[in-house]
């Protein structure tokens, strides 16, 4: 290695950062319109006599690859597609039945509040309970801001790969899986392009014998779709900041197994059921059921959860186990299985939209409803508006300043449902930062007035709210058995936040070796991860010293794919291999990087590789 | 002669190596269940083989590499996105079923008929590559009917090194015992059926995809389709064994005796 | 009534190897299943007699030979003239070959020669209705297939370990002479010899009795939070030199050594075991530091005892996929079954 590799330019019009619903209806509305019928065609500008040059990089190793049970009302994707059959679609729906459910503990495991307890308590007394089929009770109605009748049932990994062939077939775009971005390219506050990933290097960013520099891709134009732990998205987060008052903490992790129902399941396809309660009253849980006995069942574990030992992937198992879910899914055989970070502070999360050179779209700038749980349809149509921004700037030949994106693209998303709906959902989750009865009845306030009432809330940044182990379980575990269960987990292969519940009374979880599998059965079986050698490792530890003196070690419980591990002197393992690119762990690190307070101590970008199921 | 090489490369795709394979009745015979949405990658083995192509083609200025492959076009549409950033070549698309299920030797003329007609391919210049055996059929005969079709008699099998040298190339093979049969030989054209090489996966080039993809998609758009099966191979059944055993899991053993009963049952 | 030929061929060593007597058991066995009683054999290889004198106890009815010093050494086009020459002249409609390397160069393209069809890797046979029906693994074992072909000839391989090899008491037999002109092209590759493989230690050994498969566990931090590679290494090689056995690895080990991290030295593609790795058929396999998750046990079902030694008693041996898991340090284990093994 004497001589320095040369890293290659290359020229684009339009560079896209992440394949997913976003860049879809991005790419989707674009590329209907670049070549025009009489043959002619919007001209590149870096090429010319060609068309447009559009190029668009995800990192995940296939479009099928992305992550999520939907349901949605797709209003914007159907406006898109307006001959839309879901037949059309593996794994879609028309929704035909919504059913909500509060979910008791039938172990008493849980952490309730008091005055949850009072409410279980008047619910049973009122007969609800002793009538409760299966430990559940169904609400009577359904909100309408939580209806999605009528709406579809969707795979987001399917549904990228019938939007994405769609789009490569058009001719007139290019979709490059595995192809992860490092950055944008910044020059005097413009954004002049993405340079992509270094290939050829060991874990630590070293070159190795097939070492091939990143190449930068030089564009007029940057779409930013990267969704919300997208690194790029975070980047210029941290370049540009955020808008005054706008904030990005609050999240909740998305984990869910797609299942294969046994032969009695009895659930037709469209079935939507959304429960709340259980394993914990922060955590929101749902089952979708698509054609051919799938269904996609998952659940929430949110950053106002406090619990210094949150583990989705045994709250996914917890949630499965429940009587009233069980009844539908025992006998069932994992097909697939994957998890996400959610972006749950909506609007007020919402960065600069646009800037010099490049415009935000889908979750990563903000686009989620809180209150009714939807961000699809939002990512798609946040897409939409975006291209029909640029194919006026392209139209008229103006430059891709801040100025004109917000003239023709921010004004778009302002003037639509996504800014109104979005305003209305702003202040529907905070009063989830006091607990959960508080947060249903602010969400409930804010859904019935459309968001004129609603609680204030202070935000914390995550690290700030999380307690530790002994202050979390007291009164539940003392610190000695606390300390006497931290020394087993150390010696052991049983992890300390499995050995904390089974000790507070959480039932052992027997496998069935089809459905209830270990961890990493899932991640192999279910999420079939893999990871490509020659990359640098994606997650990394900012200040070790930290880490070292963290009591917590949340990153190592709440690890999707259990691969962060207790390593060498109190400092954190990463095994690449075993990654679903989550995002997890960045949000729930207990230290603040000490650089600056707004982040954590975790350093979380884009990489190769990760899940490989497509049935998700 | 200059050492311009044309190389054509036989492969296709066959399922990402964690997918779950559940064997289902067909029309024609067996399918995998949800074939379609099983996510794919180039056969391994002919990965190898197309890498090789290309770095060859790299080494010998004017050389020219050619994919030449059976499958499901949409699928074989997915594929591209994944290799089409590794080296340049040409492609040459015929649509049609590509699992394990299907008649090699069905197929194999139809895969002759379209090398054949690749204009301006030069048979004294030409290597035919493809990989040994697929990760999906596994028989191992594809390239060897192919070449026989083409009239190619010179054909090598669990190929690792190709070298060209001075006055021809050297082979070496893989053989018994994890040994290697070198050979070597002077004219074109010859057919390398590849195990797996020693050169890395290249890395991805945005350049290279992008100069690709313009061939690729008129490609797609020109296949030909495959031919129907011809019925003669004819399946009674295709099923996944079921291997499950009790296992004796033994929790409390020292090492010592751990150790002691795995070579007496060594031994045994 | 079917006509079966069975293509012997010579190997490096003198006589005929395992693969070829196990052949030839299949042959007398298919024969014997179709009610013909007889088969032929088709030799091809240079200075044959030595072979001869082995095969008059075989059962065949006829022995046909192609020798020649073009023969002498494995090469496709003079392989697939022979083999060609061979079915033609003994009017066979069933051909039958080990799946040795020699053959599997070659066989597709004689029975393309002949117009014949074929499948190879056969793991058995039955007779229903008067008709042949073969059984072959797809997808890298993990879906097997029953099928059957009306054309004629019929090819089909045999894999190793199907069948017993054929005892076979010396006495000689007598075999008919079948001319072969080899053409220019069919000969002019030369071929130079064997070569061992560049790593130092030779770990392949199809015929050992124990498959050792070291996974990634290996490499990773152990107890005391660090790397014990330089260990690993010693513990490993040790180990095969004590026991003969035959050393297979997952993907994720071979893969580390491009990454540039401090792995088995000794390790190379060659020892993957697994999806795109090689089938091994050894009678006991001992799995040391890995998972046992679905995909990478496949290339392990032809091992017939299996063990394996992990720190986790609920890892994926542990669920059915192994007879015995031994809940323990492999380091500390594989040290002392190393002591135990050199005091004989």
């Amino acid at each position: 290695m004497n001589q320095p590799f040369e890293r290659q330019v290359m020229q684009a019009d339009i560079a896209c950062v992440g394949f997913g619903p976003a860049t879809g209806g991005f790419l989707t509305t674009l590329s209907r319109n670049i070549m025009k019928e009489d043959g002619s065609f919007i001209e590149s500008r870096v090429m010319p006599g060609m068309p447009l040059q559009v190029l668009c990089y995800e990192r995940a190793d296939d479009l099928s690859f992305g992550v999520s049970g939907i349901v949605t009302r797709a209003r914007s994707i159907k406006s898109s597609f307006p001959d839309l059959n879901p037949e059309e679609i593996p794994m879609a729906a028309n929704v035909t039945e919504e059913e909500i459910y509060y979910l008791f503990d039938p172990h008493g495991a849980s952490r309730r509040s008091k005055p949850l307890r009072a409410m279980e308590k008047l619910l049973k007394t009122l007969g609800l309970g002793r009538k409760a089929k299966h430990h559940a009770v169904k609400l009577p109605m359904i909100p309408s801001f939580l209806e999605k009748h009528p709406g579809l049932v969707l795979s987001m990994g399917q549904f990228n790969t019938w939007v994405g062939s769609q789009i490569m077939g058009s001719g007139t775009a290019q979709l490059w899986p595995a192809s992860p971005v490092e950055k944008a390219l910044i020059e005097d506050d413009k954004v002049v392009g993405v340079r992509l990933m270094d290939q050829g290097t060991d874990k630590n960013g070293k070159p190795t014998e097939t070492y091939m520099p990143g190449m930068d891709i030089h564009a007029e134009f940057t779409v930013v779709g990267d969704g919300p732990v997208g690194a790029v998205g975070r980047q210029l987060d941290q370049t540009f900041g955020l808008p005054e008052g706008h904030h990005q903490r609050e999240w909740a992790i998305g984990m869910k197994a797609v299942v294969e129902l046994p032969e009695t399941c009895q659930l037709k396809p469209g079935t939507v059921l959304h429960t709340m309660g259980y394993p914990e009253p922060e955590i929101f849980g749902f089952l979708y059921v698509y054609p051919d006995s799938l269904a996609s069942v998952g659940i929430f574990v949110p950053s106002w959860m406090d619990c210094p030992n949150r583990t989705a992937y045994k709250y996914l198992q917890h949630f499965m186990k429940h009587p009233k879910i069980w009844q539908h899914l025992e006998g069932g055989t994992l097909r697939s299985w994957g998890a996400k970070s959610l972006q749950e502070a909506g609007r007020i999360g919402e960065p600069f939209l646009a800037g010099d050179g490049y415009a935000r779209i889908g979750e990563g700038s903000g686009s989620t409803n809180v209150l009714s749980g939807s961000g699809v349809d939002e990512a798609w149509e946040t897409g939409v508006q975006l291209a029909k921004g640029v194919l006026e700037l392209l139209d008229k030949g103006l430059p891709f300043t801040r100025e004109n994106l917000e003239k023709t693209y921010v004004s778009r998303r302002r003037k639509s449902w996504v800014e109104s709906e979005g305003r209305m959902a702003e202040k529907a989750r905070n009063g989830f930062q006091r607990g959960f009865l508080r947060g249903m009845i602010g969400m409930g306030m804010a859904g019935f007035t459309k968001g004129k009432l609603g609680f204030k809330a202070k935000s914390q940044k995550t690290y700030e709210r999380v307690p530790s182990l002994e202050e979390y379980y007291r009164g539940r575990i003392d610190d000695s058995t606390l300390a006497d269960l931290k020394k087993q987990a150390e010696a052991g292969p049983t992890p300390l936040h499995e050995l904390i519940m089974d000790h507070i009374g959480w039932p052992k979880i027997d496998f069935d070796e089809k459905l209830i599998v270990s961890q990493q059965d899932a991640l192999l079986l279910g999420g079939k991860v893999q990871a490509p050698p020659g990359y640098k490792d994606h997650v990394t530890f900012k200040d070790t010293n930290l880490c070292m003196d963290c009591q917590v070690k949340l990153c190592v419980a709440v690890c999707s794919g259990q691969a962060i591990t207790n390593g060498e002197n109190g400092i954190p393992q990463f095994e690449n291999e075993k990654c679903v690119h989550c995002g997890v762990c960045f949000w729930n690190c207990t230290q603040a990087d000490p650089n600056d307070p707004e982040q954590s101590n975790i350093h979380f970008s884009a990489g190769p590789g990760g899940l490989h199921s497509a049935e998700n | 002669m200059s050492n311009a090489y044309h190389i054509v490369v036989c492969g296709s795709l066959v399922p990402d190596p964690l997918q779950t394979l559940i064997p289902q009745d067909g029309p024609t015979g067996p399918t995998l269940k949800n074939e379609m949405m099983l996510p794919v990658v180039l056969d391994p083995w002919a990965s190898h083989a197309l890498y090789e192509a290309g770095h060859l083609a790299k080494q010998h200025p004017g050389s020219k590499v050619w994919l030449v492959t059976l499958g499901p076009k949409a699928k074989l549409q997915q594929l591209m996105m994944a290799i089409a950033q590794k080296l340049a070549f040409d492609l040459v698309v015929i649509d049609g079923p590509a699992g394990g299920f299907t008649d090699a030797c069905d197929l194999a003329p139809a895969l002759a008929q379209a090398i054949e007609a690749i204009p301006g391919l030069e048979k004294d210049r030409m290597l035919l590559f493809g990989g040994c055996s697929s990760a999906s059929r596994d028989a191992g005969v594809t390239m060897q009917l192919v070449g026989e079709s083409l009239g190619i008699s010179n054909q090598f099998t669990g190929v690792d090194v190709l070298n060209v040298q001075a006055d021809g190339f050297e082979v070496h093979e893989r053989v018994e015992g994890g040994n290697y049969q070198v050979s070597q030989f002077k004219s074109l054209p010859v057919v390398c059926a590849w195990a797996t090489g020693n050169l890395p996966e290249p890395p991805n080039n945005p350049q290279t995809g992008m100069m690709n993809m313009r061939g690729i998609m008129p490609a797609m758009q020109k296949a030909a389709k495959a031919p129907a099966p011809s019925g003669d191979s004819h399946f009674l059944d295709a099923s996944v064994p079921q291997q499950s055993r009790e296992t004796d899991i033994k929790k409390d053993m020292t090492a010592q005796a751990i150790a002691e009963e795995i070579v007496a049952w060594i031994k045994a | 009534m079917e006509q079966l030929l069975v293509i012997l061929h010579q190997g490096q060593e003198d006589g005929l190897s395992k693969a070829n007597l196990e052949c030839l058991t299949a042959a007398k066995t298919l024969s014997e299943l179709l009610g013909t009683d007889s088969f032929q054999i088709g030799l091809i290889g240079h200075q044959l007699d030595s072979v001869l004198t082995l095969l008059g106890n075989s059962g065949a009815s006829k022995i046909l030979k192609v020798d020649a010093p073009e023969l002498q050494s494995p090469r496709y086009g003079s392989d697939v003239a022979a083999i060609a020459a061979l079915t033609k002249s003994s009017g066979a409609n069933l051909v039958l070959a080990p799946a040795t390397t020699r053959v599997e160069r070659c066989i597709a393209g004689a029975c393309q020669r002949v117009g014949g069809k074929i499948d190879t890797r056969i793991s058995g046979f039955s007779i229903e209705d008067g008709q042949l029906s073969v059984k072959r693994w797809f997808y890298r074992q993990r879906i097997e297939g029953t099928l059957t072909r009306k054309a004629r000839p019929w090819f089909l391989t045999f894999g190793a370990g199907q069948f017993e090899p054929m005892n076979l008491e010396p006495n000689a037999a007598t075999a008919t002479d079948v001319e072969v002109a080899f053409s220019e092209s069919e000969t002019h590759t030369e071929i130079k010899g064997i070569q061992k493989p560049a790593t130092d230690t030779q770990t392949i050994r199809p015929d050992a009795n124990l498959l050792f498969v070291a996974g990634a566990g290996w490499s990773k931090k152990q107890g005391d939070g660090q790397i014990h590679v330089d260990q690993a290494e010693h513990l490993i090689k040790a180990f095969l030199q004590n026991s003969g056995a035959s050393l297979g690895s997952s993907k994720s080990l071979v893969d580390q050594s491009h990454e540039g991290a401090k792995v088995l030295s000794f390790m190379s593609h060659l020892n993957q075991v697994g999806q795109t790795g090689s089938t091994p058929r050894h009678p006991k396999g001992l799995a040391t530091c890995c998972h046992g998750e679905e995909p990478h046990v496949v290339g392990w079902r032809f091992i017939k005892e299996r063990r394996a030694v992990n720190t986790d008693a609920n890892c994926g041996w542990a669920r059915g996929k192994a007879d015995v898991v031994y809940v323990g340090d492999a380091f500390e284990v594989m040290d002392l079954v190393n002591k135990l093994l050199e005091k004989g």
